[in-house]
């Protein structure tokens, strides 16, 4: 079997690089000083540093890290294609994108590459690791987090695709130091054991009290159907969901 | 997983997402809700250079009465569609269909388009790079023969979409445009019945809507499915029936379609064949069980998505069943009704 001279030095796939691969990295400080000049008024957190150290990137390199594979015919040239062809402009790809986060109220500036999805920067760059990341395919419902009060599967949406949103993890919902009373009906009623699943069971179930306050023991099922619960059996989890809603569970 | 690394398109029109696509042809993968393409990525089943997210194009999405008939936007996400009153009133399966796909948080982003344009699956196909090795190239990825079925020249893939055998028996429409041009084609003709491309859609192609032809008549429609659980799964084996009832209560259009029934959804023309025609109330236990077992005759299946083979064209007879008997009574009702 091939193995190419990256594998030798680690073992971390050659497409996620964490500091482990100095070819691709962004120069560090770049990145904050544009962050810093067009901070908005209204951003309370600090912009968030990589914790890998600054690292000097040839011309050349940086020219190979965007290049383009030559393989589409009549390329447009990046978003001025107007100027030459009297098309409409059309934008230009790509791979990575200065966004705004809107997260938990907060707003965060970040550079963040086209391939990265939700969860990674989350948990990764604003280091809110309450959301957690299973399958990663979108069968499990760790990774859930709100999206506009919508339930939505964090490791499937690209970071880039959030911006614009309010984004609710489960961070959001504990307030100066008081729990959510959907986080207190669950430490009541022991539905949470590992806890794995438990942030997105919180958050799918916010998302339900929001807008149906008084469900059904159906209503709340098919609610958390997405969410998998591999310790509880789900009973518990159901009681204090009826019990956060005000609604006493059946014994 | 991660995905691999690509550079992103973010049209904000569907003129500039035409252009795109055709000037990047097969190199680019066009993103909708990304629950499913996504998938793909993470497994390296393929990696695009370029993909293209719709997210911002406005004219794509959206539910809308025309004089045609009723307008499903592709970018319409599943949850919008089963909630919808216009799809209540008008198409309740299509409703019914889509609020029954995967779980809530998937429809919340997933739209109709991608659910009807998905890739086939097959246990052996849909794995990450390390056990696909271990197994050798199979047909839908370029090499020579099927790995569910060894030594198979022929592509075992399943189409597991639930939307597709419901809006074939509705007789719906579908709308592609590329840049330049447009084609609207019949729902069924979407699918080449083959399992290594399933998809009768160019790379330059979008699919921008759905239009599902509302009749003058009396007609009714069911959908069945089963799914491991009870959620988040695929469908095993489904099936779609749509009863259209004229004058002195005589079925003047019957469709049955089976879905997760091979390569593509399967039209059961002989279970048509045998109600088109009748009286409604001639539909009796005898004609039922017999297009039920049509329909397991034309249930094609193998080893790869779980449940036997056996099993599943069990399931298709009684899924058929179900959907036949919930149709006729659905056509009663509006007969006793009116």
């Amino acid at each position: 079997m091939r193995r190419s001279a990256k594998y030798a030095r680690c073992t971390m796939p050659a497409d996620r690089t964490r500091g482990h691969n100095k070819k691709k990295r962004k120069p560090a400080a770049n990145k904050n000083a544009l962050a810093k000049r067009s901070k908005p008024p209204t951003a309370k957190k600090s912009i968030k540093e990589p914790r890998r150290p600054a690292a000097k990137k040839s011309a050349r390199a940086r020219a190979a890290a965007t290049r383009r594979p030559a393989v589409a015919k009549d390329l447009p040239k990046s978003g001025r294609s107007g100027a030459n062809t009297g098309k409409a402009i059309v934008p230009a790809p790509v791979d990575e994108q200065r966004v705004l986060l809107r997260v938990n109220k907060e707003e965060h500036e970040l550079l963040v590459p086209a391939h990265r999805t939700l969860a990674e920067v989350l948990r990764d760059d604003l280091h809110l690791t309450g959301t957690k990341e299973s399958c990663s395919e979108g069968a499990c419902g760790t990774c859930t987090v709100l999206i506009d009060g919508l339930p939505v599967r964090s490791c499937l949406l690209l970071a880039i695709e959030a911006e614009g949103k309010e984004i609710t993890t489960i961070e959001g919902l504990a307030e100066g130091g008081k729990l959510h009373p959907i986080q207190e009906a669950f430490v009541e009623h022991f539905a949470i054991q590992c806890g794995f699943c438990t942030p997105g069971m919180i958050l799918t179930a916010k998302a339900l009290l929001d807008t149906n306050p008084q469900p059904t023991e159906k209503e709340i099922r098919d609610a958390i159907s997405g969410n998998v619960c591999r310790c509880t059996g789900y009973a518990k989890i159901v009681e204090a969901i009826q019990a956060a809603s005000g609604t006493p569970g059946s014994r | 997983m991660h995905f691999p690394r690509f550079q992103l398109f973010s049209p904000a029109t569907i003129e500039d997402a035409l252009s795109l696509m055709s000037t990047y042809g097969d190199t680019l993968k066009v993103l909708a809700g990304g629950t499913e393409l996504a998938g793909r990525m993470k497994q390296r089943l393929v990696s695009p250079p370029y993909v293209l997210t719709l997210k911002r194009i406005k004219g794509i999405t959206g539910i809308e009465r025309k004089r045609e008939g009723l307008v499903l936007g592709a970018t319409t996400t599943l949850t919008e569609i089963a909630a919808s009153q216009l799809v209540k009133d008008l198409f309740p399966v299509v409703s019914a269909a889509a609020g029954e796909v995967a779980a809530p948080a998937i429809r919340n982003v997933g739209t109709i388009g991608g659910n009807l344009l998905q890739e086939n699956r097959c246990l052996f196909y849909n794995q990450s790079e390390l056990p696909r090795k271990g197994l050798g190239t199979c047909l839908k990825l370029g090499g020579k023969e099927c790995n569910a079925v060894r030594g198979m020249k022929r592509c075992a893939s399943v189409y597991q979409g639930d939307l597709a055998p419901v809006l074939i028996a509705v007789g719906a429409k579908a709308l592609l445009k590329r840049a330049g041009s447009r084609r609207s084609v019949p729902v069924r003709e979407l699918f080449t019945g083959e399992g290594k491309r399933p998809l009768n859609i160019a790379p330059d192609e979008l699919l921008t809507e759905i239009l599902l032809p509302v009749s003058s008549g009396t007609s009714a429609a069911a959908y069945k499915r089963l799914g491991l659980r009870g959620s988040i799964d695929y469908p095993l084996a489904s099936a779609a029936v749509f009863l259209a009832v004229g004058a002195n209560d005589v079925v003047a259009d019957a469709r049955v379609v089976l879905g997760a029934a091979g390569a593509g959804p399967k039209i059961v023309k002989q279970a048509s064949d045998l109600i088109t025609g009748r009286r409604a109330q001639d539909v009796d236990e005898s004609v039922a069980q017999k297009a039920a077992s049509f329909a397991s005759k034309e249930m094609e299946a193998v080893d790869n998505v779980i449940l036997p083979p056996t099993y599943r064209r069990s399931l298709a007879a009684a899924l058929a069943r179900r959907a036949l008997d919930e149709a006729l009574r659905k056509v009663r009702e509006v007969h006793h009704a009116g």
